[in-house]
């Protein structure tokens, strides 16, 4: 562990130099600015950079180990490329650059990440087909080369690739921090969570976002990014991402007969065979176009920019949400549409009947996603009741998302299938691995007892994590008797073991208000951190958020945790501070462990995108400064003759 | 046994020539009975296609091993020796009407077989063949002024041949003439001018639409049976809504011809849609009409395409790695830059548009107030990703502005671009289209938006300035739409409306059009329900019976509300009461319907249930070969052979 963080600090205190070298260079240089750098890009820099630091803490070590074996073979990579660059570039190519190269590779791994020479490789074998017509040889040369060219640049954006250090809170109060790269779906985030949750990986696991501002919350479906979405969020925004158990997500295709003959009574419904949900699974989903609840009822909608709500017969069509106007039937000529979905989402929303004055709470909005405030491009609605609400909300996603859906529902099962086997596996070690081992409704009471640290505690700081709710749901251990207090985490046994020794060492953090610290500890870890597999889990040892929820005093007195809130790790601190929020380029400085805590809200925009794992070669390592490079050797050329 | 005397009309002969009387013993067999009267007739020629045919009892003598006695003729029998295929005049879907042989002596369900084979359609249980509308004022003039497609010279081919030549299957590429057919079939027509679509016959309501159903023919019995005489007119149609296994490799013919339906289905107002849904339609419609204009034959076919597609990628490969020099002059184009007037509503203000110079870069716009400004800091940068932009055209009115609404947290921003003419104006809409979908001016697309937008506002030019005239480049928009919504705006105001539509399909190639066409109409909540005017036993007044393929609906005649809806899965069984043309149904939990038709014959219906479930068996069977003896089964009724 020391070992590696040394190695990362130095390798940071390198890269910090070599950028530094190179940002003088560009300056001298003349060039205008480089097109390779737009400006919303440049944005999401200095966001990245005010926490960068403190997000490479949040994460775990396992992560960390990647992003060095990253940075490293990114390293090595690009002077390869740099060979080959130039033998390419037939001299045109800017030699002088070839010293600066790594530490622009470092600049520009701010906001994006180089991609890997995978991608950029697959991506020549299956070039988007160029336009069919057939115009003469040299017409078709041409254009052959002008595809080329265009092929070459999406290459370089494509290498580019924005990542993300997002903080997840999780039903039990805890929260997981991990790296997003925007080409992740939710699917394989979620995936990633499970193994570091070890839940029970059930379909009903969804990553959803809430905004406190419009009291809403969604599910992001399986098939989404999550980087786009939370990167239109604003810098202070409260909004956070949290993982927890949706039973609405894929109810439809549990019991289709409750959407798709919603008319029908429910009871007569209830048991209904497993062949005919089935056959109204295949009938709806299955065909050339899915088929749309043909959803139909009075809602209420808060007319615009009025205070008020007025009743309207709405009707849901594959193609958006109509109403149809008074005295009018409900024939398709004469209906209105309200919204079609292309462009905007579905929200639940929660208490709008203090907030708007809504009839009832049963509220849905849609909405762009990037809107984040209430706003008259927002459509509000209202349900009687809950059922209704989730038959229009699920309806929308249908119309929406179509067949994507019932893809996303059968990726989710086999992945709960496959996992069962190996949870059950899990259960054994973790039920043997300690004493008060969480039960399957712990996990519930943990939600319950840490629900309210977390307020106590300001938003999203819940500390350190008390390993997931072990997937035991089966076992019934006794509920400790406190609820306060998470039992401890029975986890795979390799890590277990390690976790469970130094439980003692509470961080501060928990009693402070704003790091959100995670898992990472501090620097000066007990010295059996250090031998920790890089796979450590989230460490801490049982009872950090107990405290927290507690609100009781942090405990044992810690070397470092100091009561007061600053972070711990004092050495590293200094460096850190040296380095903090705004401009952009300026590479994070090595904090090696803890560092600066960032009072963030959950989710860091954090670019800091510490190259891949894989490792990148070409366009990758450098992928703006190829194009600056690019840039430069323009315009030599321009100025020849 | 005594022989007697039996008149047999041999049309071969000439009209006018008497019957021949040949001498026969009731023990004779039909085989003979032909072989004496070839014999008879002195004609050297090809009998192998004759047979009898029994006038008074409506049915051919097709088995020729069976006695005279056992058929049941005797010496007052007037037989026929006819050709079993005769020409026929086939309306198709598309509203061409083909001249083809096809076979009247097998049940029909043989002969669309046999039709379609010719055609080159899979799966012809899906279609059957119906007797047209009776035309009121019918005038000869017009009958003669029809283009007619002729076939009657392609033999009829045995086995269902698949080889191709030329991008289309054998028997079409004898000719010019044949493969002026296959053209017709394959591709689709162009539109029809408004006002024919206005003539035609539209079902005003649902009772009217239950008439089209009286007009099917029974499959399970031969064209001559149903006095069908030589060189009548049938209309060819798909009659079950449900299209198994639908693969635009091989179904060009099938695709395009289902397209037609569906969309003069549309045009027709047999299904209703909404507005939205019929402007999308419009767009679709130009958009496929406009790529099959520019299609040639043999790129239609999909082999060829994908052949092409690829030696061009391998192409870019081999030249992809040379000249960077070239790259890099292309490098530096993606900009556009000009003077622009901007306008952003804002309530309360009375500030109109005001003049700017704009650069248009990667995805975002910038703005200076005057072309030196331009080095400096824009007043404002606009991204565009994920923006909503809409046309605001007025060809005739000069007008060309773009309309923006671009997402940010608190709400949408409305931003106007006004464009000097239509050239400014194409080349900006293009990238602000392109970069609302993230993609730069560098996208390979880019050129083929700018003139879609071009084309798109010469069609305005030319409907604002002579309604009527139509020409290959522009067509009239009215004739995109329905008759009703050609009521509800002039073309100037349609045209707008259309194009906002447009733009969001008109990157999709010929094919993919067709099938977001007909997944539109698919998804239509009256999609697919073949109304019929019944009365229920018990019930006093009429009502309507919705057949789907999977489930029975009874509608009100009086509303048009659904009642009552049954699922064919919950079906015990059904039967027919032949003597009194009553359809009985049982369901599971001993629901038990029944009902008489009105207005068709029960034998329609009873075809339609068990045609549907027939279709449904498809699935499951792998094999190729249709299940004659099964259709037959299933639809047959005591009649069945």
């Amino acid at each position: 562990m020391d070992d590696i963080d040394a190695m990362f600090s130095d390798m940071m205190q390198e890269m910090d130099l070599l950028t530094q070298s190179f940002e003088a260079e560009t300056e001298s240089a003349p060039l205008p600015k480089p097109p390779s750098i737009p400006a919303p890009q440049e944005m999401n820099f200095s966001i990245g950079f005010t926490d960068l630091n403190a997000s490479l803490h949040d994460l775990e070590d396992n992560d960390l180990d990647a992003l060095m074996a990253d940075l490293v073979a990114d390293i090595s990579a690009t002077e390869e490329k740099f060979a080959t660059e130039r033998d390419t570039f037939k001299g045109s190519a800017p030699v002088a650059q070839i010293p600066s190269q790594p530490q622009s590779n470092f600049n520009l791994i701010a906001s994006t990440d180089t991609s890997r020479p995978a991608t950029s490789s697959n991506s020549i074998a299956a070039p988007p087909p160029p336009p069919t017509s057939k115009p003469s040889k040299e017409e078709l040369e041409e254009q052959m080369k002008a595809d080329k060219i265009k092929l070459a640049l999406e290459k370089l954006k494509e290498a580019k690739v924005k990542k993300l250090v997002v903080k997840v809170e999780i039903t039990d109060g805890s929260s997981k921090t991990l790296m997003v790269d925007e080409r992740q779906t939710v699917r394989d985030v979620m995936d990633n969570l499970f193994e570091k949750t070890h839940c029970d990986c059930n379909v009903d696991w969804s990553v959803c976002e809430t905004n406190p501002d419009l009291q809403t919350e969604r599910a992001f479906e399986d098939h989404e990014n999550l980087v786009e979405p939370l990167s239109t969020w604003t810098r202070d925004t409260e909004n956070k991402v949290l993982f927890q158990e949706k039973k609405d997500k894929y109810e439809v295709f549990r019991n289709p007969q409750n959407f798709y003959m919603w008319k029908k009574d429910k009871k007569s419904l209830k048991d209904m065979k497993d062949k005919d949900k089935e056959q109204l699974l295949e009938e709806n989903f299955c065909g050339a176009s899915v088929i749309v609840p043909d959803l139909e009822g009075i809602l209420y909608l808060k007319e615009d920019g009025k205070k008020s709500w007025r009743q309207r017969y709405f009707l849901l069509r594959a193609s958006g949400l109509y109403y149809s106007p008074k005295g009018k039937t409900k024939a398709s000529r004469d209906l209105v549409c309200l919204v079609q979905f292309d462009n905007v989402n579905v929200y639940y929303c929660k208490e709008y009947r203090i907030k708007y004055k809504a009839p009832t709470d049963h509220c849905f909005i849609l909405k762009h996603p990037q809107i984040q405030k209430e706003s008259q491009y927002i459509k509000y609605l209202c349900c009687d009741d809950v059922w209704s609400m989730t038959l229009w909300v699920t309806g929308i996603r249908i119309a929406k998302y179509g067949k994507q859906l019932y893809d996303n529902y059968k990726a989710a099962v086999r992945k709960a299938a496959g996992s069962a086997t190996w949870a059950n596996r899990t259960i054994q070690t973790s039920s043997n691995a300690s004493t008060p081992s969480p039960t399957p409704k712990a996990k519930a009471a943990n939600g319950h007892a840490s629900h309210p640290a977390v307020e106590t505690k300001g938003p999203g700081n819940q500390t350190s994590f008390p390993p997931p709710p072990p997937p035991s749901m089966e076992i019934l251990p006794p509920q400790p008797p406190d609820p306060m207090l998470p039992p401890p985490l029975p986890a795979p046994s390799s890590t277990t073991k390690v976790n469970k020794f130094p439980p003692p060492p509470q961080f501060p953090q928990s009693s402070i208000p704003p790091p959100p610290t995670d898992d990472l500890p501090p620097p000066p870890p007990p010295p059996e951190d250090a031998e920790q597999p890089p796979d450590f889990l989230p460490p801490p040892p049982t009872s950090m958020t107990s405290y927290g929820g507690a609100a009781l005093p942090p405990p044992p007195p810690e070397p470092l945790a100091s009561l007061p809130p600053p972070p711990p790790a004092p050495q590293n601190f200094a460096s850190a501070g040296g380095a903090p929020p705004p401009p952009p380029p300026p590479p994070p400085p090595p904090a090696p462990a803890p560092a600066a805590y960032q009072p963030t809200n959950s989710v860091r925009k954090v670019a800091p995108s510490p190259p891949q794992r894989t490792t990148p070669q070409l366009a990758a390592p450098s992928g703006g400064d190829f194009m600056s490079e690019l840039m430069t050797a323009m315009q030599k050329k321009r100025s020849q003759p | 046994m005594a022989a007697w005397d039996l008149t047999v009309t041999v049309e071969d002969l000439g009209p006018d020539a008497p019957p021949l009387q040949i001498s026969v013993t009731s023990d004779l067999h039909i085989g003979g009975v032909i072989l004496k009267l070839v014999e008879q007739t002195n004609l050297k020629r090809d009998w192998s296609d004759h047979a009898l045919w029994w006038e008074q009892k409506q049915q051919w003598l097709l088995r020729t091993g069976w006695t005279l006695d056992k058929c049941g003729v005797h010496a007052d029998a007037r037989l026929i020796f006819t050709p079993q295929h005769k020409p026929l005049r086939l309306g198709l879907p598309n509203g061409a009407t083909l001249k083809m042989r096809a076979c009247f002596s097998s049940p029909v369900f043989r002969t669309v077989m046999g039709i379609c084979r010719v055609l080159n359609l899979r799966h012809p249980e899906e279609l059957s063949l119906l007797r047209p509308v009776e035309e009121k004022k019918k005038k000869k003039d017009k009958d003669s002024s029809e283009e007619l497609y002729d076939l009657t010279d392609v033999p009829l081919t045995a086995g269902s041949v698949q080889a191709l030549y030329n991008g289309m299957p054998a028997h079409f590429a004898d000719s010019p003439k044949t493969e002026a057919v296959y053209k017709m079939l394959s591709v689709s027509l162009p539109s029809p001018a408004p006002e024919a679509i206005a003539k035609l016959y539209r079902p005003a309501s649902i009772v009217d639409k239950t008439h089209i159903h009286t007009r099917w023919l029974d499959s399970s019995r031969s064209l001559m049976q149903q006095g069908i005489q030589e060189n009548d007119k049938l209309g060819l149609r798909f009659k079950y809504y449900t299209f198994h296994d639908m693969d635009p490799k091989y179904d060009a013919v099938r695709l395009t011809q289902l397209y037609e339906q569906a969309r003069w289905a549309i045009l027709l107002e047999d299904i209703d849609c909404t507005e939205e849904e019929m402007m999308l339609f419009g767009a679709l419609q130009y958009h496929i009409g406009k790529q099959s204009l520019s299609q040639d034959m043999v790129s239609s076919c999909q082999g060829m395409d994908d052949l092409e597609s690829a030696l061009k990628s391998l192409e870019v490969k081999m030249v992809g790695d040379g000249n960077s020099t070239d790259m890099l002059d292309n490098m530096t184009a993606p900009e556009l830059n000009d003077h622009l007037k901007i306008f952003r509503p804002k309530r309360l203000t009375l500030k109109g548009y005001k003049q700017y110079w704009c650069k248009f870069q990667e995805t975002s716009i910038s703005y200076y107030k005057s072309k030196e400004d331009r080095y400096g800091e824009p007043i404002q940068q606009l991204n565009l990703k994920g923006c909503e932009v809409a046309p605001d055209v007025n060809v005739a009115g000069q007008k060309f502005c773009i309309k923006l609404l671009i997402p940010a947290p608190e709400g949408m921003n409305e931003i106007y671009l006004r464009c000097e003419n239509e050239k400014q104006y194409s080349q900006w809409m293009a990238a602000c289209k392109l970069a609302s979908k993230g993609l730069t001016l560098l996208d390979s697309s880019y050129q083929s938006e700018v003139q879609n937008i071009q084309t798109f506002l010469s069609m305005q030019r030319s409907s604002s300035a002579a309604p009527t005239s139509q020409t290959d480049e522009s067509i009239n928009t009215h004739s995109l739409v329905s008759p009703r919504y050609q009521k509800k705006y002039k073309p100037k105001q349609l045209t707008p409306r259309i194009l906002e539509a447009y733009q969001n399909i008109a990157q999709l190639s010929l094919t993919s059009a067709i099938l977001k066409f007909l997944q539109i109409w698919q998804a239509l909540p009256d999609f697919g329900i073949s109304y019929f005017m019944v009365r229920f036993k018990g019930s006093r007044k009429d009502e309507v019976l919705g057949i789907a393929n999977n489930r029975l609906i009874r509608i009100d005649l009086g509303v048009g509300d659904v009642v009552k809806t049954w699922r064919y899965s919950n079906m015990r069984q059904w039967n027919v009461n032949w003597d009194i043309r009553q359809v009985a149904i049982e369901f599971d939990g001993n629901i038990n319907i029944a009902f008489g038709c009105v207005n068709a014959d029960c034998k329609v219906v009873h075809e339609y249930i068990g045609g549907y479930i027939f279709m449904s068996t498809r699935a499951q069977q792998q094999s190729d070969t249709l299940n004659e003896e099964l259709f037959h089964k299933l639809t047959g009724g005591h009649e069945a052979l």
